[in-house]
């Protein structure tokens, strides 16, 4: 069968574009190896300073409550950093004080919350905090596995016993108007968080905790729901290999699953992330994008790759594919017709576009802009055969 | 008495120090060490880890070999908990001369190291990742030492002997009364606290720095160093040590270690100044790879975790100012025999290897000039933690069914993984997965062995030192260090600086798989944790 369009990366940008498509009337496929960067999403969409319309609604039909609050949130080490446009259940204050006293509350052996790191940074802006911890029966099985009491696992559970989180807080809280816990509510059921907030009387706030992030892994679930009740093929675990191509125009992709079968489309866009996600790949001498051999932007000397400093900003994470005004992927100096390259694959590419979630949510919509204004390019019959022939990509 | 009064002094907390403080303590004399960084920063952490049998200085220096393999065979005795026997192979290429091969055999032989020729078929057999192409191999008694461990135990066992250490403690200067040095003058690196000390004897042991400590004293030491770069493969590719059969060159040792292992080395004289720092260059990254690969073929094709180089301590003989008659021996200098200063006492050249001889040498030496006759014992009695032989009874002592994050630990801890037992059900968490160190590791890390970083704490425990380089294990073991410490904004601080630190080894390889993990790392601590 042959799609609209066949969207290679299911992360945010992938998911964003393929709804976009699908709700347009297209017929559209995504291909996702099961990873991408919304596992360690951070709740906050960076560079966007608010939300367009179509993105408020978008997130909105899939079940997702988005905020827009200019001013700070408080960071996992205690931190607080500038934002404006979030998940609902990530706190934006208007300044960092935003209580008199602080209830900071962790589970027993629970080391991926920073519940040390996060009083001092609140008692620097003047909060007084207390910490507790919860021990609770429920737990006990999690406990017992040295590696089981992580963000995804504690979240499960949670889902079924958050009422008894909130009793229990309830019984801890004394004189504290704010309480401050793990995120890692609302799995699976995402009115969980407004319910904890409802049952407790104090501002709730939940303070991220070490990857895999619940509001990101959630985000990504109620995403892809949402896509494939408008109908998408979301082809989950697997992996876009070699493309066809044939004078500028992407004709199919080969994958992982599909073995001898092409993935045949109108378009393509290219959703596969940076050097993580495996979207660009990188050895001593270069560093090319694998499915359609793009042109990367980056320096040719290596040792320009990168800053010696850990947390200075690194020049290797602006390297991205070449792509023109329309974000059509280019190889050999040449656009192709029917490739976008889309989200952080473009890296600082295209500055305009922001970083981050933002910069997925803003190319997506661009790039479906570009597809559903442009009529579909000519299918010339019998490319497919030369195409296999001359230009497999690999 | 007098606190800062002491029987010896000891400066550096390398290797030598840590073993001429055991020894001296356990012969009753009241010893202070004092290291202006952590221990095991210098060439005792950086260097391939391998327990020499010897068989590498066989043909050319035939003391060192017969040094190396006793010493070897006191150290599987002595510190069992630090060593991985795995034996070694010197393998013959087809470009190398297999002539060659008769004269190790012998030179081996009389130098007392048991070599012995093998069919290459039980090579490859042996260590299946061998270069298939071989012609030749001979099998020695090779095996890998952890430093870090080794270099802590010392320090343990000196403390529980009584010994004092006082670590980012720098030495400023030198009390002397005329011909005398009486004590030192100290800074602490930390509060910035200055203090004395005295002690009729004061034992150089600054590896390198050494020069520089002697110039202090008003004594000449001419010592040259001598950079070594080496690289980390993600992966435990081999299980037996792996030699070139030849005279010895650059990266022609491939060492087993833990999870990982590793190729060595270069050797590129540098100057002073750049001992603090030095760094691996691109092309001795080629080198160890194209090199390396000879050994083990699939090494071309492994991860390659971190790149780092350690510059070799090694001393002209005496009075010769061209500095060619260099040897990598053992030299004990008696500056009161030597240069009319009396209470000075400089212990340098050797290698790891032989740090226990180097210690018993110094120690001998601070004995005659204080008068103690009592004899050295540190060959026959064991480390703190290697009182058990086998790290499996040590597991299977504690834990009924040891998991294999319990026998990791017991294998990095030996006997002293028994104050760690279940005290506290939540004592097992892991806080770094790579290496499967535990919350009750790293706590009884923090209360015997004088941690103040996390790069301190890497060094006692190796978390960090894994395939995902400090990833997550960073800040839950910096949640640990605030609350031992008290004090989270220092904590802070130094989890960027652990950062740092870890990033330094990774951006000289870092492409393919390493660079997808800085990505993320770099991504995770700036953007989702807010560092």
């Amino acid at each position: 069968m042959k799609h609209n369009t066949v969207i290679i990366g299911g992360g945010l940008a992938g998911l964003v574009a393929g709804i976009s498509l699908q709700q347009a009337g297209q017929e559209t496929a995504i291909v996702s190896t099961g990873q991408n960067a919304l596992h360690f999403f951070s709740g906050t969409f960076e560079s966007l300073q608010e939300a367009p319309e179509r993105m408020n609604t978008l997130f909105n039909e899939a079940g997702i409550r988005l905020q827009y609050s200019p001013g700070v949130r408080l960071m996992p080490l205690g931190t607080f950093r500038e934002s404006a446009l979030s998940l609902e259940d990530i706190g934006l204050f208007t300044t960092p004080k935003f209580a008199r006293k602080v209830l900071i509350v962790n589970f027993m052996g629970y080391h991926d919350f920073f519940s040390s790191f996060l009083a001092e940074g609140l008692e620097k802006q003047g909060m007084q905090c207390r910490i507790r911890f919860l021990n609770l029966p429920e737990m006990d099985k999690l406990e017992q596995s040295p590696s089981e009491m992580r963000s995804v696992q504690i979240a499960r559970t949670m889902d079924r016993i958050w009422e008894k989180v909130v009793q229990e807080v309830r019984v801890l809280l004394k004189d504290e108007d704010a309480v401050v816990l793990p995120q890692v509510f609302g799995l699976q059921d995402t009115a969980v968080p407004g319910r904890i907030r409802q049952g407790i009387p104090a501002r709730v706030v939940f303070a991220g905790t070490l990857p895999p992030s619940v509001p990101g892994i959630r985000t990504q679930m109620l995403l892809k729901r949402r896509y494939e009740v408008l109908g998408g093929t979301y082809l989950m675990g697997d992996e876009a290999l070699s493309s066809h191509v044939h004078e500028g125009v992407v004709h199919s992709i080969v994958t992982k699953n599909l073995d001898n079968h092409y993935l045949e489309a109108d378009n393509f866009i290219l959703a596969t992330g940076g050097f993580f996600s495996k979207g660009l790949r990188s050895n001593p001498f270069e560093i090319t994008e694998p499915v359609f051999g793009l042109d990367v932007v980056y320096d040719a000397d290596r040792n320009a790759w990168y800053d010696k400093a850990f947390a200075a900003d690194q020049p290797y994470m602006h390297y991205g594919v070449k792509t023109d005004e329309s974000l059509h992927g280019i190889a050999d100096g040449k656009p192709f017709k029917n490739l976008y390259a889309i989200g952080s694959i473009l890296g600082g590419t295209r500055p305009e576009l922001g970083s981050g979630a933002g910069l997925a949510i803003k190319s997506a919509f661009a790039a479906v802009d570009e597809i559903l204004r442009r009529p579909a390019p000519q299918d010339d019959k019998g490319i497919r055969q030369d195409a296999k022939d001359a230009s497999l990509v690999d | 008495m007098n606190p800062n009064e002491f029987d010896v002094i000891i400066i550096g907390g390398g290797i030598t120090g840590a073993g001429t403080q055991r020894d001296c303590a356990m012969r009753g004399l009241r010893t202070l060490l004092v290291e202006r960084s952590d221990i095991a920063t210098g060439a005792t952490g950086r260097n391939h880890g391998l327990l020499h049998s010897g068989a590498r200085y066989a043909v050319n220096d035939a003391e060192s070999a017969r040094e190396c393999i006793e010493e070897n065979m006191i150290l599987r005795r002595i510190a069992a908990h630090c060593i991985d026997e795995t034996d070694g192979l010197f393998i013959t290429l087809p470009e190398d001369d297999l002539g060659y091969q008769q004269t190790f055999v012998e030179a081996c032989q009389s130098a007392g190291i048991n070599a012995e020729i093998i069919d290459p078929e039980l090579a490859r057999r042996l260590e299946p990742s061998v270069n298939p192409e071989l012609i030749g191999a001979v099998k020695v008694p090779d095996g890998s030492v952890d430093p870090f461990r080794l270099c802590a135990a010392n320090m343990l066992d000196a403390k529980l002997h009584g010994g004092q250490v006082r670590l980012y403690t720098e030495v400023t200067g030198f009390i002397r009364e005329g011909d005398t040095v009486k004590g030192i003058h100290t800074r602490s690196r930390q509060t910035g606290e200055e203090v004395d000390y005295y002690a009729p004897v004061i034992v150089n042991a600054g590896g390198i720095w050494g020069h520089q400590i002697a110039e202090m004293a008003g004594v000449h030491v001419g010592m040259y160093p001598a950079k070594g770069a080496l690289l980390i493969f993600a992966h435990r590719v081999n299980n037996v040590v792996i030699n070139r059969c030849r005279k010895p060159s650059n990266a022609d040792i491939l060492v087993p270690g833990d999870t990982v292992c590793i190729i060595g080395t270069t050797s590129t004289r540098i100057p002073f100044e750049e001992c603090n720092n030095v760094a691996v260059t691109p092309d001795e990254v080629t080198l160890l790879i194209t090199e390396g690969a000879k050994l083990a073929p699939s090494l071309s094709s492994t991860r390659i975790l971190r790149a780092y180089a350690g510059v070799r301590p090694l001393v002209s003989a005496d009075n010769d100012p061209t500095g060619r008659n260099i040897s990598r021996g053992i030299v004990c200098l008696d500056h009161e025999e030597r240069d009319g200063l009396k209470g000075f006492v400089t212990i340098t050249g050797g290698k790891l290897m032989t740090y226990r001889l180097m210690a018993e040498m110094a120690t001998d030496t601070v004995c005659r000039k204080l008068g103690v006759d009592k004899s050295c014992e540190t060959a026959t009695t064991p480390l703190p933690g290697s009182e058990e032989r086998s790290y499996e009874a040590v597991a299977q002592k504690i834990w009924e069914a040891p998991s294999t994050a319990q026998k990791a630990a017991a294998a990095r801890m030996g006997t002293s993984a028994l104050r760690i037992r279940g005290n506290n059900p939540y004592d097992d968490a892991l806080i770094c997965e790579c290496e499967e160190v535990s919350v009750g590791e790293i706590n009884s890390a923090i209360d015997r062995l004088e941690v103040s970083t996390l790069t301190d704490l890497r060094r006692r425990t190796r978390i960090g030192m894994g395939t995902c380089q400090g990833e997550f294990c960073a800040c839950r073991a910096a949640s640990l260090l605030a609350k031992a410490h008290g004090c989270v904004e220092k904590e802070r601080a130094d989890l960027a600086n652990f950062l740092n630190e870890r990033w330094k080894g990774n951006f000289p390889i870092g492409w393919g798989d390493t660079l997808r993990e800085a990505e993320y790392t770099q991504w995770v601590y700036k953007h989702v944790l807010g560092l």
